[in-house]
């Protein structure tokens, strides 16, 4: 595999290899044909992200064999930390790189990456890799029944309320609006530190499509560098997932390239029936091992894995055990009742895909102030969900951390 | 200023009296090569040379001339005398060493001769500190043996873009290897650490290449651990001079320009970590 990227390119390779990093600890380069596709996963697989670029990023892009200069269209495994510092910002800002070249070279089993730097200097990084299979995640997104598209600004605006060390938020969708909220373990424990809400109109995205009212709990901070990635090239977001326990996925799309993660979600045992409005401290999403026994490859809290696609076993680097995909797809497929594959539209259609959301028009509000909720033309007024049933109760809700 | 009313009789006990109007023209240079505790003082009618070695591989040297002192006089050929830099870096900041335009710490550094201490006198805002450090017997500096018609490949480069490279350097490289050859790679950089290999190459026809004579191929390798301290030396100066002679032995030389605008010199010897087959 060969390929040279020009400039401008170089920085945005950077950037996603920087969203990447923020994910995963090692990087898998996968040369296609329809692009080169650089992907990672978390530790306990339960965070995946996939940058593809197009052909059309690169100046030149040749993913087959050459066999002359030793270059196959191998699969290589490379360690983040050695990736990462080739890559570093401090660099784009002076603008020294005009163009990076990216080989593979077999017989010494080094990726090569060299960047041609003003003045004529020449930086060259010969790193060892480790040849493995294509790490993919199969997302069966047909299958998602909510699908939200909003401008990256809004969903940096957004999470930006969140402490950074908050790690996990719960999304939920119904007919008229959106909520993102703290998630919280244990309904008492609400109260520790800060806890946030915030509740979105449906006008606010770009496109909004509700198939079945759910809220998932993912963990935020994998998704922030997919965020960082997005914001400044104004590139829009695709958000699609489904019911709790489902995985959510995040797409940023450009001419040249594609960006996916995929965050597996708790699932909710207690929560029954899909399509109650505004679950928050009324179903408490509690984390069991009861119903998600035959898992057994997971260490973390998330009890849904990222579906593997069949015949392809992901080898985490840890040495943690081998995703068994059949058990994940018998699993997914298990959520959708027959009858129910088919996601239920209800489109609002105010919130047409022409919809420009400008910074203007965003209307944000947290609940933590306590701000009015006003719906312009709904016939449902909504309750204002408690934020924690104990903040009226007890006198420290407005903790901060 | 209350430095120069020291009585006739004070001045005539000094073999050494160096005075600068800006005590940071001094510390700053000492910066450069403050790698070890303890540094040879060599004073003659030229100036001031400064020595730090380390484990009989590594030389540094800070040549600071008389006509950058305000106040120069020495009383004798040659006088020498070994302190700890730390403790005397630490006096000449005595004062937080602030960048504030305008004050400065003004340096009135005295020495009467073997067995009596170094006397520094320093003041900042009408503020006198007088500080007395022991001196030792100068050790006597390790002769590289490195003259000019020894050396067979010569590069000065601007110190720009060596700074970016020794910033990126691998740590985890226990050497550092540089290639100089009257053909390609010209001038490269190599590190071998433990996620791979990285070279640096700086054409002969690059716009940061001052100058450029290499006569034959040669790769030496030096610990990485010695030239590190080098750094210091490279982030203040405005040119570097690279030379290698016939036995491998690296010299490099930093031109750097002090607050005021005046030219000191600093240089670092380093012996080869091992012989490298030279083609």
């Amino acid at each position: 595999m060969k390929c040279v990227i020009e400039g401008n390119g170089v920085k945005v390779f950077g950037k996603a290899v920087h969203a990447l990093s923020r994910i995963g600890n090692e990087i898998w380069l996968d040369p296609q044909e329809k692009g080169l596709a650089v992907r990672t996963v978390n530790s306990s697989q339960s965070a995946y992200a996939c940058f593809c670029f197009t052909p059309l990023f690169f100046q030149q892009y040749i993913p087959d064999p050459d066999i002359q200069n030793g270059c196959e269209a191998v699969k290589c495994m490379l360690n983040m930390k050695c990736v990462l510092p080739l890559f570093r910002c401090a660099s784009w800002k002076e603008r020294r790189v005009d163009r990076c070249e990216i080989s593979v070279n077999i017989p010494n089993s080094r990726v090569i990456f060299q960047f041609h730097c003003r003045h004529g200097i020449t930086k060259t990084y010969n790193l060892g890799y480790q040849e493995c299979e294509a790490l993919q995640a199969v997302f069966p997104a047909h299958l998602c029944p909510n699908v939200l598209m909003a401008q990256s600004k809004l969903l940096g605006d957004i999470v930006v309320h969140f402490p950074v060390s908050q790690e996990e938020v719960t999304l939920s969708i119904s007919s008229f609006k959106v909520t993102l909220k703290t998630f919280c373990e244990e309904e008492n424990n609400c109260i520790k530190g800060m806890n946030t809400e915030l509740m979105l109109h449906p006008d606010e995205f770009d496109y909004f499509q509700v198939g079945e009212d759910s809220a998932v709990t993912f963990c935020l901070k994998e998704l922030r560098g997919l965020l960082s990635f997005a914001e400044p090239y104004g590139l829009p977001v695709n958000c699609q997932f489904g019911v709790a326990g489902q995985p959510v996925s995040f797409t940023v799309k450009d001419m040249t390239l594609e960006a996916h993660v995929v965050l597996s979600t708790l699932t909710d045992p207690n929560h029954e029936s899909p399509s109650q409005p505004a679950p928050g401290d009324d179903c408490p999403v509690n984390v069991t091992n009861t119903s998600t026994a035959e898992i057994t490859t997971c260490e973390s809290p998330m009890e849904t894995e990222v579906c593997v696609a069949d015949g392809e076993h992901v080898a985490s680097s840890q040495g943690s055990e081998v995703f068994n995909p059949d058990l994940h797809m018998r699993k997914m497929i298990q959520l959708h009742a027959p009858g129910e594959i088919l996601p239920k539209l209800s489109l609002i259609p105010e919130s047409a895909l022409t919809t420009p959301v400008t910074p203007a028009t965003s209307k944000i509000r947290s609940l933590l102030f306590g701000a009015v909720y006003s719906d312009g033309g709904k016939d449902k007024t909504a309750d204002l969900p408690s934020l924690a049933c104990a903040s009226d109760t007890e006198d420290d809700g407005g903790t901060e951390e | 200023m209350p430095l120069s009313t020291q009585s006739q009789a004070d001045n005539d006990q000094y073999i050494l009296i160096a005075s600068l109007d800006n005590a940071r023209n001094l510390s700053n240079i000492l910066k450069a090569i403050s790698f070890r505790e303890h540094a040879i003082f060599n004073a003659t009618q030229n100036g001031l040379k400064v020595t730090v070695e380390d484990s009989k591989c590594l030389q540094a040297n800070a040549f600071i001339q008389a006509e950058i002192f305000q106040e120069y006089i020495i009383k004798e050929d040659a006088v020498g005398f070994q302190v700890n830099l730390t403790v005397l870096l630490d006096c000449l900041t005595i004062f937080g060493g602030s960048t504030v335009p305008g004050v400065c710490t003004a340096l009135r550094m005295c020495y009467s001769g073997y067995g009596y201490p170094l006397t520094l006198f320093l003041e900042e805002g009408g503020v006198v500190t007088v500080c007395r450090i022991k001196t030792q017997e100068p050790e006597e500096p390790i002769d590289f043996d490195f003259c000019s018609t020894n050396v067979t490949n010569k590069v000065i480069l601007q110190s720009e873009s060596l700074k970016e490279a020794f910033s990126e350097l691998d740590m985890t490289s226990e050497v550092l290897q540089i290639t100089m050859s009257p053909s390609h790679p010209y001038f490269r950089l190599s590190t071998f650490g433990n996620s791979g290999n990285a070279h640096y190459d700086y054409p002969k026809d690059s716009d940061m290449m001052e100058l450029f004579q290499c006569t034959k191929i040669q790769t030496n390798r030096y610990k990485m651990s010695l030239l590190k301290p080098s750094t210091k030396a490279l982030a203040l100066s405005c040119k570097v001079s690279v030379r290698t002679d016939s036995r491998g032995f690296l010299s490099l030389q930093y031109l750097v320009r002090n607050d005021d605008g005046q030219i000191c010199f600093v240089e670092y010897y380093c012996c080869p970590d091992e012989e490298v087959e030279e083609e």
